[in-house]
């Protein structure tokens, strides 16, 4: 289903800038030039945003923090580290794609990624794209998909990077990243564990989070080697292992434990002919998790899927106006778990991209899709997008689109209520995008709507069991706005990024609020650099959302607004032209907030993590 | 002599009335704002108590909340009543100790529970039937509480999952519904040794139970559903307390599942999805034909008073939930309350 992204095109062509800006050192979404020739190339009518590394080793928070404090997306996280699950434009945790490296690795078990099973500091880049693209990205990219990029560069260096960092409630967080190219090979290597007791006081009780405590390791090793001056082929890695006890709420401790493990391999060849730039990507991922009611014992529940996958791509300049990319791609799904048996699913998909530029102020984009899955119809997807460069500092874009989620292992084969009749979720989108780029300047505007029908909800049904069925049917709409201002006056560096987003989603029978949406959702980043010094506050007002579908406010009813706030400092202590050694302290709920995400289980009080990092 | 006698046996006449008369005027302080009403909780998520005067009149939402400022926990199993004090067990492994008319908690039991569901009383002591690890079938038990201390002082083992517990004369009766698998038995414990006596074995999954007006405890067990691919009956069972054997099996067809049963004048009722049907004491059949259908999308519990039938709605499992009173004769209507999140369990109190 998913076809590849074609990485470091630029970088073979050894056009690349590094992913840093000149303020660096200052924490904010910065703009980078992107590696995905799928993004960079097939996505001028999108919004698309980056967080560079210098943020995701600066601000080396989860990646639901990450993503809360520096985007539009809303959280619901299940007290902090637990499970947590993002809503992009008012959709739903399955309805939102992670794309590694190209590929789709939301879960074949529950169709969402939980964003506490990924660690950031390992990946060169984060880039959000808003809006449908399972055109390009298959099941699941509705409101959005989030991507995890590794560079590989045969620009010689050797780079490498230590931290060390330690903070409240034991958290102990260590870090290697190295990178080594030469022109024909290219390493890079991160590690990080990290491991937490997590017991937080719960502000206003004399409880504490006893059941929270977290640990998991993770590593990236990719390689490149030129094979010759037109071949190069690329290994990509990635495991993550994970253990969470699971903590309870307010009123009720728990004894729950969860155990995750990921493994992603992808081997990529890609061969730049003199027609077309093709790539074969082969590659194997597998997640397995267990389940432990109680903590104490060896008993537990488990799912896990294997997925092996092929697709072949090229990207072809059919004239200088003209660009066109075919994907084939096929995937193998195998499954295990204590709900089901072994089943299996296969999927074939065939993809068109076209683009078009007849001159400097128009892009046109054309995309269509046909999956042919065992189970189930697949719909044609397709989708259009159109940017208009009005003047050099205002664009407008536009694009539209057919989506779809597909059912899951668990929506299919659970035992007992596993639903073999499902069809896949099918939405429609259309946003309409504003850009106004002023020097170092940017704001965005853009109005979205949505609209999902077939949705799959489980219900009790007759029997006496829960099973799933196509029968929701959902519109969601709002604005959002971006500024992201940088300001340089001598050698006082600033920066501005605020994102706010206002958010209906909707059921089309009862017209109330979906649970778990707020209205409204905004993030001020605030940084300043002077000299060997960084400062940054970062404050986040999360809407009040409803937990019951009759939209009542109160207690039993709605999760209250509120307002947290970060901040942070940074302290060169030493700096050579090869080494480098950085201290820096963040302060989490500066103002010691009570506060909940998620009904009746609180998030942490006030709390400090000190970092030490030494670049050579 | 006689005419003494007369006046004096007219006088205490007279003090009699007069004290009966002096009963009736003196209005007796009220216990609680929760005194002579309904009670239901919910499961939740989050699991709540809400309370209904007696004449449905009033209505309040979250009591123990309101009472403590605190919520009830994951999730809310069932509450039991004993003197003046409320049991809240919470299979997250807590039970609450609350006054019953005012909800203000007096105590928290947290040690020596694992997956509590029930709770009966005897002897000045709790019983609480514990599933302990549901995946494991061999550790499950009932644990003794002494409701002094408001501690677990004894455990005594008993089959895989226990369920509802019922006190009669000296013995204690608990339904092994199965936990996460399956079971089809009924303990018999004795209060005064806290020994297991004897099992009784029922059709699969036996939940409620009740004593009807002949002395008998009647169980009844939902059987196994199709989708296990091993559907067994369900039935009604009643069984002779005297000599702790079944006296009667009143069997369902294939396909027909009741779980939910009451029992009110005679009258032995029970579920069908959410229709209410009903036996007699002395019925040799079960029967299909409904009585009429309550309003519940998800009918999930019921219980039955003073000539009026309750029935709590547990609708989608998010939404709030509902409580359905019908009269018991002409099944109408009477009245309908919101009620907690997965609405479950109806007391009177």
């Amino acid at each position: 289903m998913i076809r590849v992204v074609l990485f470091f095109l630029l970088l073979l062509f050894g056009s690349v800038a590094k992913s840093q800006t000149p303020t660096d050192s200052i924490q904010k979404l910065d703009e980078v030039i992107l590696s995905d020739v799928k993004l960079k190339r097939y996505a001028h009518g999108y919004k698309v945003t980056a967080l560079g590394d210098s943020l995701l080793q600066k601000n080396r928070s989860s990646f639901t923090d990450l993503l809360r404090f520096n985007s539009n997306l809303y959280f619901k996280e299940n007290g902090y580290g637990m499970v947590s699950s993002p809503s992009f434009r008012g959709t739903n945790a399955s309805q939102t794609a992670v794309i590694w490296n190209g590929i789709s690795i939301n879960s074949q078990l529950t169709g969402q990624t939980d964003f506490n099973t990924i660690n950031t500091t390992n990946f060169n880049s984060v880039i959000i794209r808003s809006g449908g693209g399972s055109v390009q990205y298959g099941s699941g990219a509705i409101g959005g998909s989030i991507h995890l990029n590794n560079t590989l560069s045969f620009n010689p260096h050797f780079d490498n990077t230590v931290t060390l960092s330690y903070g409240s409630y034991e958290t102990k967080n260590i870090g290697y990243l190295s990178s080594y190219a030469n022109d024909k090979w290219s390493f890079n290597i991160g590690v990080n564990y990290i491991d937490s007791d997590n017991d937080y006081k719960y502000l206003n009780t004399d409880k504490r989070n006893t059941n929270g405590a977290y640990y998991n390791g993770s590593v990236n090793a990719n390689v490149g080697h030129v094979l010759s001056s037109k071949d190069v082929l690329k290994l990509y890695h990635q495991t993550f292992i994970g253990e969470r006890e699971f903590s309870g709420t307010l009123s009720s401790p728990s004894l729950a434990k969860y155990e995750d493990e990921n493994f992603r391999t992808m081997l990529e060849w890609s061969r730049n002919g003199d027609k077309a730039f093709s790539k074969l990507k082969v590659a194997h991922l597998q997640e397995h998790f267990k389940y432990f009611g109680t903590k104490n014992t060896e008993n537990f529940t488990f799912g896990k899927v294997n997925t092996y996958l092929i697709n072949y791509t090229a990207d072809i300049d059919v004239s200088t106006d003209l660009k066109l990319k075919p994907i084939v791609s096929y995937n193998y799904y195998e499954g295990s778990g204590s709900s089901f048996e072994d089943p299996n699913r296969q999927e074939f998909s065939t993809t068109a991209l076209l683009q078009y530029k007849p001159n400097e102020k128009w892009q046109y984009g054309l995309n269509i899709r046909q999956d042919i899955t065992s189970g189930f119809e697949s719909p044609l997807l397709f989708s259009f997008d159109i940017a208009y460069d009005v003047t050099n500092y205002y664009t407008l874009k536009i694009n539209g689109s057919k989506n779809y989620r597909v059912p899951t292992f668990n929506d299919l084969y659970w035992q007992p209520g596993g639903n073999l009749d499902l069809v896949p979720e099918t939405s429609y989108q259309i946003d309409l995008g504003q850009e106004i780029t002023y020097k170092s300047a940017k704001l965005n505007f853009n109005a979205f709507y949505i609209k999902t029908t077939d949705l799959i909800q489980w219900k009790p049904n007759t029997t006496g069991f829960w099973s799933p069925e196509n029968i929701a049917k959902t519109q969601n709409f709002g604005a959002e706005a971006n500024l992201d201002i940088t300001k340089r006056i001598k050698t006082h560096h600033f920066s501005l990024l605020m994102n706010y987003a206002y958010t209906v989603s909707e059921d089309l029978e009862t017209n109330a609020q979906l649970i778990y949406v707020p209205y409204h959702k905004a993030n001020v980043n605030l940084a300043y650099a002077y000299k060997r010094m960084s400062l940054f506050f970062q404050h986040l007002y999360n809407g009040e959302v409803y937990t019951t579908p009759e939209n009542l406010s109160g207690r039993f009813y709605s999760v209250e607004a509120y307002q947290v706030s970060n901040l942070g400092v940074s302290y060169q202590l030493f700096k050579t032209k090869s080494q480098q050694i950085d201290v820096s302290l963040k302060v989490n709920n500066l103002f010691n907030t009570a506060y909940e995400n998620v009904a009746f289980r609180p998030m942490p009080d006030r709390n400090f993590n000190f970092q030490i990092q030494y670049k050579f | 002599m006689k005419r003494i006698i007369l006046s004096i046996f007219a006088m205490s006449l007279l003090i009699v009335s007069c004290s009966e008369d002096n009963d009736d005027n003196i209005s007796t302080e009220p216990l609680g704002a929760y005194e002579d009403g309904i009670i239901i909780s919910g499961e939740g998520s989050p699991s709540s108590i809400s309370y209904i005067s007696e004449d449905l009149t009033t209505s309040e939402n979250q009591i123990y909340f309101n009472a403590n400022n605190e919520a009830t926990g994951v999730y809310l199993q069932s509450l039991g009543f004993n003197d003046d004090k409320a049991y809240i067990v919470v299979d997250a492994g807590t039970i609450t100790v609350v006054n019953r008319y005012t909800f203000e908690k007096l105590a928290t039991i947290s040690t020596g529970l694992t997956y509590p569901r029930y709770i009966a009383f005897a002897n000045d002591k709790g019983y609480v039937t514990n599933w302990g690890d549901p995946n494991d079938e061999t550790d499950d038990f009932i644990a003794v509480v002494d409701l002094t201390a408001n501690t677990v002082i004894n455990t005594i083992p008993v089959g895989n999952g226990p369920e509802q517990i019922l006190v009669e004369d000296n013995f204690l009766y608990v339904s092994h519904k199965g936990a996460f698998s399956t079971n089809n038995i009924v303990s018999v414990i004795n209060t005064s040794s806290d020994v297991l006596t004897t099992t009784i074995t029922v059709n699969d999954n036996p939940d409620e139970m009740i004593v009807d007006n002949t002395g008998d405890l009647v169980v009844l067990s939902s059987g196994k559903p199709a989708w296990t691919g091993d559907e067994t009956k369900a039935a009604i069972t009643k069984i002779d307390m005297d000599t702790n054997t079944v006296s009667t099996t009143l069997e369902f067809s294939d396909g027909e599942h009741p779980e939910l049963m009451m029992y009110l004048n005679g009258n032995l009722y029970y579920n069908l999805g959410s229709s209410v049907l009903s036996i007699t004491d002395d019925a040799t059949a079960v029967t299909s034909t409904p009585l009429f259908t309550t309003g519940a999308t998800t009918l999930y519990g019921m219980a039955a008073k003073d000539d009026r039938l309750y029935f709590v709605d547990a609708v989608d499992y998010t939404s709030a939930g509902q409580l359905f009173i019908y009269d018991e004769t002409s099944y109408s209507l009477i009245n309908s309350f919101t009620a907690p999140v997965v609405a479950s369990k109806i007391y009177f109190n």
